[in-house]
């Protein structure tokens, strides 16, 4: 069920994390996305079951609420209960998806305060009289994801103290439906993500929100010139128009007063060094992200006086050496991305006394063995990413002092085996990406020291059974990847006792049989197994009757039948949420 | 008047109450005396009962409840049949945590609302 309501987040490119590199193609996708896509069915009280061996004990409270659930159909109305009680048994019909039009009737006049029905199925303005009982108690709505339309919304005109809504994707909401929220003065949150309703003469209703906090008009494709509706909004904090591909400079100059902005958001807006200027003002933004903008290293000045800057977001844009001389005064960085850009070793020497940066993306840039130098001071370095850029193995003798070092990626890059011992003595890394096809066996044994590892990404790399030793020495993986073909099941043994993995690829190794299923039969807390492109067959399959977590499965180009795998998931893995072949 | 109700903890085999107390230092020892809105007398181990917050924090505070030194506690608001139902839970709550108990706590669809505000009461 939870799959039903996830059809218009699914289109979403990059849903939450812009420092993310997108993954590649037949790589393992993010194991992220397979851990919080749970179905609603496995809510709290539910999956707490009532005799399931150990664990927490449920609550009195937990199980009447459970129960009052169970017997839905024998109530008629729960206006007599404290509004905190109704509003848990609320709650858990909806973490369940149990609650339907004719149940939402119950909760008639039960001053409920929230009510979160964001992406639950059906809802549509026959609910809405419901929801709008609820009146001055009613504090949070989230109908994202609705058929609500116009006049479904009009009803929320009786909940005057409301404080936070969101109706992101509500495709059925125009423009002339928004006039009701210059009413709702009590707004701090309001989110209307990807709504063509949002056009510049509706923002006027935004003017009355004085009381906002944060606002989200992510993908809002109408808004351009709506913008000077905001600039009273002084009590702003965040504000995210990531994707608003319309807005331009002569939108950016309504902002300049919103001096409480923390949090700005203009991924792929169509923003200049111009639109970057108007924001000199903001000395309390903390998070600026204008990934995808055409800006260039020029903005740098005006950004270079943003003394609270933690966060920026520079990736994919047009960003060359000249004017890179303005990052010296960015001291309070701690994330940098500036993936995609034209960054070579010289504009590298103006970061090195960014001595708070925790993080530093330079994925596809211009940089080589000799901008790692730079790098060197860097001390409170956790994450560095360095994929598909020329560094090579006698760069990374600079980073050998990075001790705080938790994660690296040299996928792509010249790195071989000889550079793996000057990271081999870095103890914090939990995360290495080799996947570059001049990494072999020689190489991974040089790591054996880093006993932390918890992710390992050896895609590309020409590790043969010998070099499969070494993963004994790496008993907290959680996840590993090894894809270069050269692994039988000889070599898988030395995966099997790998009792924390939680995500194995070990696709185009053509020579596994299904004796490699058999071995890691033992490895319960799989989430995610890749075996594509192997000999694996349909005998096979019975070996992962006891990889209950499992949530995805690939088995393309084995000698699977689609029948037998779709049985493997009816039958045995009910868990399983993505198969391949479909 | 008062009449003596029957005290689920009077049913529990006499090994349990070792066991339990064995591993827990902080809990008190002897019993409380749970009284219904119409009188009925409960005699829970303190054990079981501190299983709820509220009476927890009334048996186990230093200074002053009245309800620590006369090991008695009324409940005016919540009848009989419910304040069973709540030591029951105790005695189940404890044997789950133990891994004693497996089976399912039954609730009577006819008074979940009513234990629902008790349990909210109890904090439990």
């Amino acid at each position: 069920m939870g799959a039903v309501c996830s059809r218009k987040r699914s289109q979403l490119v990059h849903e939450d994390d812009s420092f993310q590199t997108s993954s590649r193609f037949s790589k393992t996708s993010s194991l992220k996305w397979l851990l919080l896509t749970l179905p609603r069915s496995n809510s709290d009280v539910s999956r707490k079951g009532q005799g399931k061996g150990p664990g927490r004990c449920p609550s009195l409270m937990e199980l009447c609420v459970a129960k009052a659930c169970e017997d839905i159909n024998k109530y008629s109305s729960f206006s007599v209960l404290p509004r905190d009680l109704s509003q848990q048994i609320f709650n858990e019909l909806v973490a369940s998806n149990r609650l339907t039009e004719t149940l939402l009737e119950t909760f008639r006049d039960c001053a409920l305060q929230d009510i979160d029905l964001g992406e639950y199925p059906g809802v549509n303005d026959a609910w809405m009289e419901v929801v709008a009982s609820q009146r001055h108690s009613l504090l949070s709505v989230d109908i994202s994801c609705s058929e609500i339309t116009d006049s479904g919304l009009y009803l929320l005109r009786d909940c005057p103290n409301m404080q936070s809504l969101a109706c992101n994707y509500c495709d059925m909401i125009s423009e002339h439906g928004l006039g009701i929220l210059s009413g709702l003065s009590n707004l701090t949150s309001l989110s209307f993500k990807r709504s063509d309703g949002i056009t510049a003469e509706a923002m006027e209703a935004f003017a009355n929100l004085v009381n906002l906090v944060n606002l989200d008009l992510e993908r809002c494709l109408k808004i351009h010139g709506g913008l000077v509706h905001l600039k009273g909004l002084r009590n702003l904090e965040s504000l995210n128009m990531r994707y608003c591909n319309n807005i331009a400079d002569s939108d950016i100059k309504y902002l300049s007063d919103l001096t409480n902005l923390k949090e700005l958001q203009l991924a792929c807006c169509r923003i200049t060094d111009l639109g970057v200027s108007y924001l000199r003002g903001l000395s309390k933004l903390t998070q600026l992200n204008l990934e995808g903008c055409p800006v260039t290293a020029a903005c740098l000045e005006a950004i270079s006086g943003l003394a609270s800057l933690v966060v920026l977001n520079l990736s994919r844009c047009g960003i060359y050496g000249e004017g890179c001389e303005n990052f010296q005064g960015l001291k309070k960085l701690k994330v940098l991305n500036l993936g995609f850009n034209n960054i070579t070793d010289d504009c590298l020497a103006h970061l090195k006394e960014l001595i708070n940066l925790e993080s530093l993306n330079l994925d596809s840039c211009k940089v080589g063995d000799e901008g790692l130098l730079h790098l060197k001071g860097l001390m409170l370095l956790k994450s560095l990413e360095l994929s598909d850029t020329e560094v090579g193995s006698s760069g990374l003798q600079h980073l050998s002092g990075l001790r705080n070092l938790e994660s690296i990626n040299l996928s792509f890059t010249l790195v071989t085996d000889t550079g793996m011992k000057k990271i081999s003595a870095l103890n914090s890394l939990k995360s290495v990406n080799l996947d570059n096809r001049q990494i072999t066996d020689v190489g991974l044994a040089a790591l054996t020291s880093l006993t932390g590892l918890t992710h390992l990404d050896l895609f590309g790399a020409r590790i043969t059974d010998y070099g499969t030793s070494c993963f004994r020495f790496f008993k907290n993986l959680e996840s590993l990847e090894v894809c270069g073909g050269l692994i039988t099941d000889a070599g898988v043994k030395n995966i099997k006792d790998l009792k924390a993995l939680k995500q194995l690829n070990l696709s185009q190794n053509v020579n596994l049989t299904d004796r490699t299923l058999e071995l890691i039969s033992g490895l319960t807390a799989l989430v995610s197994l890749n075996v594509s492109n192997t000999r694996v067959s349909n005998a096979g399959l019975r070996h992962l009757k006891d990889l209950q977590n499992l949530r995805s499965l690939s088995l393309d180009s084995c000698r699977v039948t689609t029948s037998e795998v779709k049985k493997l998931q009816a039958t045995v893995l009910p868990n399983l949420i993505s198969v391949r072949p479909e | 008047m008062l009449r003596k109700g029957e005290a689920p903890g009077h049913q529990t085999p006499p090994h349990l109450h070792k066991d339990d107390g064995d591993d827990d230092d902080d809990a008190p020892s002897g019993f409380v005396k749970l009284i219904s809105a119409e009188g009925f007398e409960f005699v829970v181990d303190k054990k079981a009962a501190m299983v709820s917050n509220t009476l927890r924090n009334m048996l186990t505070s230093p200074g002053g409840f009245s309800e620590t030194r006369e090991g008695e506690v009324r409940f005016p608001e919540i009848s009989t049949p419910i304040l069973e139902k709540i030591c029951q839970y105790f005695y189940w709550s404890l044997h789950y945590s133990s891994g004693k108990e497996t089976s399912e706590f039954q609730i009577e669809p006819e008074i979940t609302l009513e234990l629902m505000m008790a349990a909210n009461y109890l904090d439990t």
